[in-house]
């Protein structure tokens, strides 16, 4: 029901390009990013039960069981990344990091999960979090609501595959995202799953022209999935310490091609 | 915006130049006209540096009603080293300030490094030999907040505007490489003479003031086209940055938007300075690269290859957008970088500021990508009409993407060095001692 009314309401608004690749430009991509707004939809819908239960563990002091919750919650974040930083007052409030301010850590304006990780891993305690928790409850619900509002650009969209992509070789190859958890296989894997969905959701536009470049960006999630496979440890990932330096290149050199690949999508999807 | 005024000055550059090296054109190594072509090109601040043009024996006057390096045009290197300041009364102060001084008059003029008993440590680095050039040398002194806060008989004499750098929204600050008591903006033409510089003023000051951070950084230089114009260098996104910046050497335009004077309601002693902002941008480098060249573009408001603006492509960069023309940003976005930043009409004459920039490379992130980007210096009369007000308009563009500003700070470039008998911050000294 809320999803069938997700795709009716979705007034999607393309803009064709004047460039090379604009006779490809076309009405094709309605469906994939009406498919693709249920899929934001469905992880933030999760993102706020997650963290609902997250925020009560920090809330009624369970260290452990806010702990367990921490990477699991942040999943379906970091798959919908290239949407959710569309706002980014509200990526800013959720997913911002101490080094983001000047005194870091101690810094009063630092906020959202990481101040809670730095919570409960640094100082093994959630005193001083219950604030915090509510205002990410807060931000999460806010997220929820102005997604279910927003007209996807599609260039946005297209182009999302590879911002998942810079994410990770920009910032989060060297394991400085969740510096205190060391949970950042996780992410990874979110930010993986995000950009795969998005060349999924476009696949049947390009299999015929661009059936060698497919070839290459599935060769390299391949190459991921199969990195990432060693460090699986029961519904999630072992702490980012163990990754061993030959597979962080092995995943560094496959991130740096998917993001370079992955800026051409919109290209030839003809979109400006 | 520049153009007419260009023609009817050159003359003027070129002869004020050749007095300065005292040399005559042929020793240039070209006929007077490649060099009058190159003086037309190179007189502001936003012109790159002409390629093979420097000469070791190009000087700058340190003294004047306003500080050197601040309107001059920018030679190839650049650099702003920011201390701690140690002095705890108006003596020490006044001190640290005639040291520099007289560091300032020798590095900038130049001469022989004096020769002392070999079984001590010798009085110069030797970087650049026996005898120092002045090689297009400018030192300019500025000061934090900090140093006027901390310190209760100079807090009543802190210029107007003068607060610790705010952090903004997209900012990512480094306290390791944020603010400072003092800050030396060292300019020349080799890498080689700045840094000789810093060395020697760390070397004489060390009792007074401790080294808290720097950044170095370089204009790329241009060879003129045929037509002997120099175009704004590029920065590290490949854009022709500074093609609206005011023009610099256009006296009564720098009184408005660079100097402080009397009506500015600032403390006396400051007229003639000017607020100094420096801002360390981050360019996300491998992410532009990534990026499609039509995004890139509107981003910017201005094409690539010639910096013209987007709603005349075929124009040069220094043709002035019109953005009246454009209201729904069909041609430039609304939310591109320059229209943001300078909307071109009347009210935003006000937000004027005369920018200073430098490109900077260190080296390489932890994550295994290039740690470039703006070592973005500019001036103004007004700091909050200026860069304040600029930055807030700035706020949330689509470059923010693409760019961190992760260190800098606010200062205040002291007045300039009258004459041979006076002192940088003279003015400020008198004035904290009552007279």
């Amino acid at each position: 029901m809320r999803i069938s009314s997700l795709v009716g309401a979705s007034t999607l608004t393309l803009v064709l390009s004047s460039g090379v690749f604009a006779q490809e430009a076309s009405l094709d991509l309605v469906e994939p990013i009406a498919d693709y707004k249920i899929y934001v939809s469905e992880n933030v819908a999760k993102l706020v039960a997650d963290t609902t239960a997250f925020t009560a563990a920090v809330k009624a002091g369970e260290v452990d069981k806010a702990k367990a919750l921490f990477a699991p919650t942040r999943l379906s974040y970091e798959a919908i990344e290239p949407i959710a930083e569309l706002f980014s007052d509200l990526d800013v409030s959720i997913d911002s990091r101490a080094d983001d301010y000047e005194k870091a850590e101690a810094d009063p304006a630092f906020p959202g999960f990481h101040r809670i990780e730095y919570g409960l891993w640094e100082k093994n305690s959630t005193e001083g979090l219950a604030p915090v928790a509510d205002k990410l409850l807060a931000d999460v619900k806010e997220l929820e609501g102005r997604i279910a509002s927003l007209t996807f650009p599609p260039e946005k969209v297209v182009g999302g595959a590879a911002v998942l992509m810079e994410e990770v070789a920009a910032t989060k190859i060297s394991g400085e995202e969740d510096r205190y958890s060391h949970t950042d296989l996780w992410d990874f894997r979110g930010n993986f799953d995000g950009a795969r969905k998005i060349v999924e959701l476009v696949r049947p536009l390009i299999a015929d022209k661009e059936a060698d470049f497919l070839k290459t960006v599935d060769a390299n999630f391949n190459t991921v999935d199969t990195t990432l496979a060693k460090y699986k440890d029961g519904e999630g990932y072992v702490t980012y310490d163990k990754l061993t330096e030959d597979d962080r290149k092995v995943l560094a050199a496959a991130v740096n091609t998917l993001a370079e690949d992955l800026s051409t999508l919109r290209g030839k999807l003809g979109l400006d | 915006m520049r153009d007419p005024k260009d023609l009817r000055r050159a003359p003027r550059a070129l002869d004020r130049r050749r007095l300065l090296q005292g040399l005559g054109a042929t020793a240039l190594g070209g006929s007077l006209a490649g060099v009058a072509h190159a003086e037309t090109a190179h007189h502001s601040v936003a012109d790159a540096p002409v390629a093979n043009a420097a000469s070791q024996l190009d000087s700058v006057p340190h003294l004047g009603l306003h500080q050197a390096g601040v309107v001059n045009p920018r030679p190839a290197n650049g650099m702003l080293a920011s201390f701690d300041v140690l002095a705890e009364n108006v003596d020490q102060l006044e001190a640290l300030l005639r040291d520099l001084t007289a560091r300032i008059a020798f590095l900038t003029v130049g001469g022989a490094v004096p020769v002392l008993d070999p079984r001590l440590p010798p009085a110069d680095s030797g970087l650049l030999g026996p005898t120092v050039h002045p090689d297009n040398l400018t030192i300019t002194i500025s000061l934090g907040a900090s140093l006027f806060d901390d310190r209760p008989w100079l807090a009543p004499l802190k210029p107007k505007h003068l607060a610790r750098m705010t952090r903004f929204p997209n900012d990512a600050l480094d306290a390791d490489i944020c603010h400072g008591d003092l800050s030396i903006q060292i300019c020349a033409n080799t890498q080689d003479t700045t840094m000789h510089a810093l060395r020697d003023i760390i070397k004489a000051s060390s009792r007074q003031m401790i080294l808290k951070w720097k950044q170095e950084g370089n204009v790329p230089v241009i060879t003129p086209g045929p037509d002997g114009r120099a175009e704004s260098a590029r920065n590290f996104l490949g854009f022709r940055d500074g093609s609206a910046n005011p023009d610099s050497s256009n006296t009564a335009e720098m009184d408005r938007v660079v100097w402080v004077g009397t009506q500015e309601g600032e403390p006396a002693w400051a007229e003639g300075g000017s607020y100094q902002v420096v801002r360390i941008i981050r360019n996300f480098v491998e992410r532009w690269d990534r990026t499609p060249f039509g995004e890139q573009e509107r981003i910017m408001g201005r094409t690539k290859i010639s910096g013209a603006p987007l709603d005349r492509r075929h124009g040069s960069e220094f043709e002035v957008p019109d953005y009246a023309a454009d209201p729904e940003g069909k041609a430039t976005p609304r939310d591109a970088h320059i229209r943001l930043a300078n909307a071109r009409d009347e009210a935003s004459r006000a937000n004027t500021i005369l920018r200073r920039p430098f490109n900077y490379s260190n080296g390489v992130t932890r994550s295994g990508q290039l740690d470039q980007g703006l070592l973005f210096i500019c001036y103004q009369a007004n700091l909050e009409r200026g860069f304040v007000t600029v930055q807030g308009k700035l706020n949330g563009e689509p470059l923010e993407e693409y760019i961190k500003p992760v260190g800098g700070g606010f200062f205040y470039t002291l007045p300039g060095i009258r004459d041979a008998s006076d002192y940088v911050g003279s003015t400020l000294i008198a004035a904290a001692r009552g007279a």
